[in-house]
């Protein structure tokens, strides 16, 4: 135990330097940050136009329950934080496993799985700070309404860290099968493709027909992006918190099982092979 | 201008050669391009269920536009994807020297050192789409809307390129010139839809300053016997300025080509 | 008409600097401060048509940078090139044709294609007759011993076989000028002796010019009767390269580790050291593991073994070394004494 404290105080420290860096990092690579910014803008200006031109076209004022203001507020914010929450956990996998890293990883003294979950959520806050611009430039010219209430925000950070563990503890069961197959970038496409629909990364879930609903809600993508964000927009009010909390902490429970399971199958099979 | 076309034709068997090596990630590229691209119109499609109409466009009718973009778009990834990394790969590296002791084109080199097989993806989804739309919407194929599609095509494709080329030309400058050109390159995204849907001022900037509309919606709307007078042949024109322009930005860049230090 | 001639050649790069820190990454977005680099400095150079000059320097001396601007890569900054009477970036494409290169740092084939697939595109882009190019073809294959290699990808090729290759590419559309900017570097004495002999036999039987830079000396001695020496952009020599061999090449060095318990007086045996004529203790350094006594002779009065003989007779000897002059010292040397003639001109130095 105070081993695994030492290893995450290392890992935080390791974390803590690399917040400190990054501005600089930031500023020498100040170039793309700002071609994100813009194109990130120019998007927005897409979707606003878009859904004014849908709205209008409809002649009613709402879609599937939504008004044209929640969903824009939805979609502007799931097209910022959405970027935030990705991991291409399986890439890291293949990269290990063909440079047969996989092994030394393990002897170190902290959990191999849990010090890449710290990592990773250090990566998420980081992003998540590069967002704030955009946040600030959607509120002044775009109409984003951010919750004055306490109890939303609070809904939203809670259910934003449980989505994020969901997320990752899929991509770690997800990412094993990079134990199985060297196409990892073909798989981190399918994953990306089949995450940027079901996730609600594209358009607020309630839009889609029943049947693409009901997959969706089989898939732990929703998990991650469009419960924290429909929570922060207010398509779901912030008293419907704690059931979906419920769900994702389900979620975290069995993807936990069943990542480290596989991992630990797979991992035996690579040292047994010698990988 | 023969002896061009022959060697880019020797530079196109060597690269299929050096491809088929690599026939995996060919499938696997022109997958991932259909699953994003499918996925992204699976959203559009999930909103015009809903709705009579996007400002009096139907779903077929905006798919058609979206096809027409993609193919002029294709053309573009497939002939001119080097542009991209023209900064990182050969001026960062000096490997830009090579094309500045041979007695051709160093932009004919650049362009026909990579034919992109990225792109062939993405031709057949243009082509599957506006095969589709235009049976689905009616549009006779006579042999003078053929050669519109042709030329709609073709003029797309110098826009594109065109831009790049303009944007890439920064690379001699400031060699990391991708975030500038990507900046440029996404407003395409706006041409996905009809211009009419947006303020007046991103219409005119489509259409005069980044005239990507020329790629879709003007093309489309001719096509679909929509009123744009003029505006369906403009483009051309349009078009065949914006490259000349861009030459001769590349060819100023090119007497700022420094090479390296080693 | 000169094959090569050249009149204050200057090029000047203007690099932008960063300063270190947050506070130089926002300044350089404002206000980015540059810097001027003086690489080719006022460099007037003729070349008559079948020489092989040697092109020496020390390291960012500015060989590479003059045969860029030879080669039509770079715009001079100032003064004049001309390349068989061309201009070599005004006319780029003419000068191209009749022109060949090799950049020893960098390759000009395609990596990933097998040797005959990067010289058949060659081919296609020189425009070469089908029918020479197979004479060509067989004949370099044959000399630079090739045939095992033309379906080899160059990524797969080891470092004298990817050189004997490029060769081979720059020479398949005849050029009459040829630029090898460091052409042995990294290679093995076997591969640097049969690229110097291809080159002297190319050399001979078509008359081509050669430039060559490189940090060998050997390639100078074994190619060329004149050699251009450049520091810090300047010319400093220019003439025959038995003046320089006479002058500066005569001096060679010897190291020898001595035993641990001469340590503690190391510096008193140096100085009350005995050596013939012509040599003497260049410097003395002591080491755990015993000290170092480093002497310069003049090869001309004295040798190797007087030297030793000599020395081994006044301590004890555990070790020790016999190092030629590099380049780079003659070079130096040569600079040191120029400076007096100001610009050096023809054969003077
Ligand atoms: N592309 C460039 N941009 C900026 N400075 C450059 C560039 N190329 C060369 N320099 C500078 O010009 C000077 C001359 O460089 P050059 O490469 O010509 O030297 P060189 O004699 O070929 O050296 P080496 O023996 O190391 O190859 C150096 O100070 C170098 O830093
Ligand atoms: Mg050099």
């Amino acid at each position: 135990m105070s081993a695994a404290l030492k290893g995450l105080r290392r890992t935080l420290r390791i974390s803590g330097a690399f917040l400190s860096t990054s501005p600089k990092v930031f500023m020498a690579y100040s170039i793309w940050f700002w071609m994100e910014i813009i194109v990130t803008v120019f998007s927005m200006v897409i979707f606003l136009y878009f859904w004014r031109a849908i709205y209008a076209s409809s002649g009613q004022a709402t879609l599937s329950g939504l008004s044209l203001n929640q969903t824009l507020n939805y979609i502007i914010l799931a097209r910022v934080i959405g970027p935030a929450l990705e991991n291409r956990m399986i890439f890291n996998f293949g990269y290990y496993i063909r440079e047969g890293l996989i092994a030394i990883e393990m002897l170190r003294p902290v959990d191999f799985q849990f010090r890449n979950y710290i990592e990773m959520l250090g990566l998420m806050f980081m992003s998540l700070l590069t967002k704030v611009p955009l946040i600030l430039i959607a509120v002044l010219f775009f109409g984003l309404q951010l919750p004055t209430s306490a109890a939303a925000w609070a809904a939203f950070v809670i259910a934003m860290l449980l989505g994020h563990a969901v997320l990752f503890l899929f991509d770690w069961l997800y990412a094993c099968l990079a134990f199985y197959s060297t196409e990892t970038w073909g798989l981190g496409v399918v994953r990306e493709a089949v995450a940027l629909l079901f996730s609600g990364g594209l358009l607020p879930l309630v839009m889609l027909p029943g049947w693409l609903q009901a997959i969706a809600s089989g898939l732990p993508f929703a998990q991650g992006l469009y419960v924290p964000i429909a929570l922060l927009s207010g398509i779901l009010p912030p008293e419907a918190a704690p059931r979906l909390w419920l769900v994702q902490l389900a979620w975290i429970a069995g993807l936990l099982l069943a990542s480290r399971l596989l991992f630990s199958v797979s991992v035996r099979k690579v040292t047994v092979q010698g990988g | 201008m023969l002896r061009y076309a022959r060697l880019y034709w020797l530079f196109l068997i060597q690269r299929l050669k050096i491809l088929m090596e690599y026939r995996l990630n060919f499938f696997i590229g022109a997958f991932s391009f259909l699953a994003m691209q499918s996925v992204g119109l699976v959203g559009v499609w999930a909103i015009m269920r809903q709705v009579p109409s996007l400002n009096g466009w139907s779903f077929n009718e905006l798919l058609f536009i979206y096809g027409l973009i993609t193919l002029a778009k294709s053309m573009n990834h497939m002939f001119a994807d080097n542009l991209w990394t023209l900064g990182q790969s050969y001026i960062r590296t000096g490997g830009f020297d090579r094309f500045m002791v041979r007695p051709i084109n160093p932009l004919f080199h650049l362009l026909a050192d990579r034919f992109c097989h990225d792109g062939i993806g993405e031709l057949v989804v243009g082509g599957v789409l506006v095969g589709y739309t235009s049976r689905a919407l009616g549009i006779p194929w006579t042999l003078a809307n053929f050669l519109y599609l042709l030329l709609a095509v073709l003029t797309g494709s110098v826009i594109f390129v065109a831009l790049n080329l303009f944007t890439a030309t920064s690379a001699f400058w400031i060699v990391e010139s991708v975030p500038v050109t990507l900046v440029v390159f996404n407003t395409h995204e706006f041409a996905y839809y009809p211009l009419t849907m947006y303020h007046r001022f991103i219409q005119v900037a489509m259409t005069w300053l980044i005239p990507y509309g020329f790629a879709s919606f003007y093309p489309a709307s001719y096509l679909l016997g929509r009123e744009v007078g003029v505006m369906a042949w403009v483009g051309t024109l349009v078009a065949g300025v914006l490259l000349l322009l861009a030459y001769q930005v590349w060819k100023f860049g090119l007497q700022h080509y420094s090479s390296t230090g080693s | 008409m000169h094959a090569i001639q050249t009149e204050n050649l200057t090029k000047i790069f203007t690099v932008n600097q960063k300063d270190p820190g947050l506070r130089g990454a926002v300044k350089a977005l404002f206000r980015p401060s540059r810097k001027q680099v003086l690489a080719v400095d006022r460099v007037s150079l003729s070349v008559e048509p079948g020489e092989i000059v040697g092109y020496i320097g020390v390291n960012g001396a500015g060989k590479s940078t003059t045969i860029k601007m030879l080669t039509g890569v770079l715009m001079p900054t100032s003064g004049s090139v001309r390349v068989l009477g061309r201009d070599p970036h005004r006319q780029r494409v003419a000068n191209a044709r009749e022109i060949g290169v090799v950049f020893g740092q960098r390759t000009q084939l395609w990596w990933d294609l097998a040797l005959i697939e990067s010289l058949n595109l060659i081919a296609g882009i020189y425009d070469i007759p089908p029918k020479r190019y197979r004479e060509l073809l067989e004949r370099f294959s044959e000399m630079l011993e090739l045939k095992e290699l033309l379906k080899t990808p160059i990524r797969n090729m080891s470092l004298g076989q990817k050189m004997r290759s490029e060769l081979a590419a720059a020479l398949i559309h005849e050029p009459k000028v040829l630029f090898l900017d460091e052409p042995t570097i990294g290679l093995d004495l076997i591969v640097k002796e049969r690229i110097r002999q291809f080159i002297r036999e190319h050399n001979q039987q078509y008359g081509t010019t050669v430039i060559l830079t490189t940090h060998d000396l050997g390639d100078i001695e074994e190619l060329c009767q004149r050699v251009m020496i450049i520091d810090k952009g300047g010319m400093i020599y220019d003439g025959p390269l038995a003046t320089i061999r006479q002058r500066f090449g005569r001096e060679r060095t010897l190291t020898f580790e001595v035993h641990p318990r001469h340590l503690g007086d190391l510096r008193q045996h140096a100085e009350r050291m005995q050596l013939p004529q012509g040599a003497r203790v260049e410097a003395q350094n002591g080491g755990s593991s015993g000290g170092r006594l480093v002497v310069r002779f003049d090869r001309t009065l004295t040798s190797a073994s007087q030297v030793a003989a000599s020395l081994m007779g006044q301590v004890e000897v555990v070790d020790f070394s016999l190092s030629e002059p590099d380049l780079a010292s003659i070079v130096r040397q040569i600079y040191g004494g120029a400076l007096e003639n100001g610009n050096g001109k023809e054969g003077k130095v």
